[in-house]
């Protein structure tokens, strides 16, 4: 909890939920004068320029573990804290899901359901389609991977940017809404063009706080 | 469109990749991190670790090398070989794996896999099932689930305990034919196709591979979603760009890498 040095360092923070592997995903988002934080607080977590909702572990889980500072992560989301949402931190990012019981951030209105495709888990490269986020034309991002075997439902596809789809069902691969981008795919685990994802995303996020 | 996955193994004793790897241009073709990186700017899917010592010295040297390989490695890592207890896998996912195979621990104890599944979710655990040809009768579809490395032979139909693991909470299935192991005859695709159509999880086929041809007929006709390779890629009788121009070429959805991204 020290403060930036001459506000030259820009805090990044990983909040931990407690379970899985962290060390790509803090790899992906590091760089010069960026200090990468895992915290497992939640409240404790918004003190940062960008927040970043990891993609492991169960729904339920995450949920509790946000519990105790839920509102507050949504005010700071909502007055324009950068977050980025990976897997099943995009899925936190909507009211709740069929995966079990808990609360997400009601960030964005809609629910998290089971992928209506055969073969689940969802897992392997896939294509993003209908992409008109800016992102994925800029870092070259087309095949990305998956882990998963439920989707987020948005009432207001208003805050879809990219599609992905598997075995017929079409699901949100990007959104985005204010400063905040959940993205269902794993960036930190598709390869070179992920990595650049990220660091776009970083970028974004510590330029808009300038 | 979800793409046929090509997935590099690489066996790891003592912190070290055991079989010879021949990179004419890496300076140390033994270290797992290095081979492991190698193979992603190839454009191998992912890369799997597998601890032959299974040791208890082996395998905190192979949490370290997780822990490197973690930091600069971008595609999925998997990690197996002696995994016996839900805290060895909660290990493994904090060193830096995205997933973790388990084998003769779940024969012994089939629970294991459910505890995996509702600590850490179905897309981290992955069961390895090693199966051999046996039609003497006693298994069913005539193939019979082994462990310890093939030695020992089991009393479980290797189709029935696929679908078990699967009920049980695997996201995926690991199939390796014995049998086929190392005799670059290509894969088992009777074996490798009665188990993709009896489970409803990824198949990942495994033993085998000889050359471009067997990666697309077990992609192909064997239904399996991903093929393991090791040897053939390790010894350079193959690249993973060419596997992945043949895959293509016989209309497998593959993912392609950006121009200029991948080395030769």
């Amino acid at each position: 909890m020290t403060a930036s040095p001459a506000g030259r360092t820009r805090r990044v923070t990983i909040f931990d939920y407690g379970a899985g592997n962290l060390h790509s995903l803090a790899k992906a988002l590091a760089g010069p004068e960026i200090e990468i934080r895992i915290e497992t607080d939640p409240a404790e977590a918004l003190d940062t320029e960008l927040l970043v909702l990891p993609g492991v572990g169960a729904f339920t889980r995450g949920a509790e573990r946000l519990e105790s500072a839920r509102d507050a992560m949504r005010n700071a989301l909502e007055h324009g804290l950068p977050c980025l949402g990976v897997c099943l931190g995009m899925q936190l990012l909507f009211d709740g899901s069929d995966e079990g019981p808990g609360a997400g951030l009601g960030l964005l209105p809609g629910r998290v359901t089971r992928l209506g495709a055969a073969r689940l888990p969802h897992i392997g490269w896939n294509t993003v389609t209908d992409g008109t986020d800016p992102l994925l034309r800029e870092v070259h991002l087309r095949d990305t991977y998956y882990a998963h075997s439920f989707a987020c439902r948005p009432e207001s596809t208003d805050v879809v940017t990219a599609w992905t789809v598997v075995e017929g069902d079409r699901f949100p691969a990007i959104v985005r809404w204010h400063n905040t981008v959940g993205v269902q795919f794993h960036p930190e685990k598709s390869s070179a063009a992920g990595v650049r994802f990220v660091r776009a995303v970083v970028g974004a996020a510590l330029g808009a706080r300038i | 469109m979800l793409s046929r996955r090509l997935i590099v193994c690489l066996d790891v004793e003592g912190g070290r990749v055991v079989k010879g790897v021949q990179f004419v241009s890496l300076r140390d073709v033994g270290d797992p991190v290095e081979l492991a990186q190698r193979y992603e700017s190839e454009g191998a899917d992912e890369v799997v670790f597998l601890d032959i010592a299974a040791s208890a010295e082996s395998r905190g040297t192979l949490l370290d090398v997780a822990r490197r390989t973690a930091e600069r490695l971008f595609i999925p890592l998997t990690i197996g070989g002696g995994v016996r207890s839900v805290e060895d896998m909660a290990q493994a996912l904090r060193a830096g794996a995205d997933k973790v195979s388990v084998n003769s621990a779940a024969v012994a104890r089939p629970a294991l896999l459910t505890e995996a599944a509702d600590r850490f979710g179905a897309q981290c655990v992955v069961a390895s099932i090693d199966a051999t040809r046996d039609t003497r009768g006693g298994v069913a579809s005539g193939w019979r689930v082994v462990v310890r490395g093939g030695r020992t032979p089991t009393e479980r139909d290797a189709v029935d305990w696929a679908a078990e693991c699967v009920e049980r909470g695997a996201g995926e299935i690991l199939l390796t034919s014995i049998d086929r192991d190392g005799g670059r005859s290509g894969y088992d695709l009777p074996l490798t196709r009665a188990v993709a159509e009896r489970v409803s999880v990824p198949v990942i086929a495994s033993g085998g591979a000889g050359g471009p041809e067997d990666v697309c007929a077990v992609l192909g006709e064997g239904e399996a979603d991903a093929a393991l390779v090791a040897g053939i890629l390790h010894d350079g009788v193959t690249t993973v760009g060419v596997l992945k121009d043949a895959m293509e070429a016989a209309g497998l959805p593959v993912r392609r890498m950006e121009r200029g991204e991948r080395r030769q």
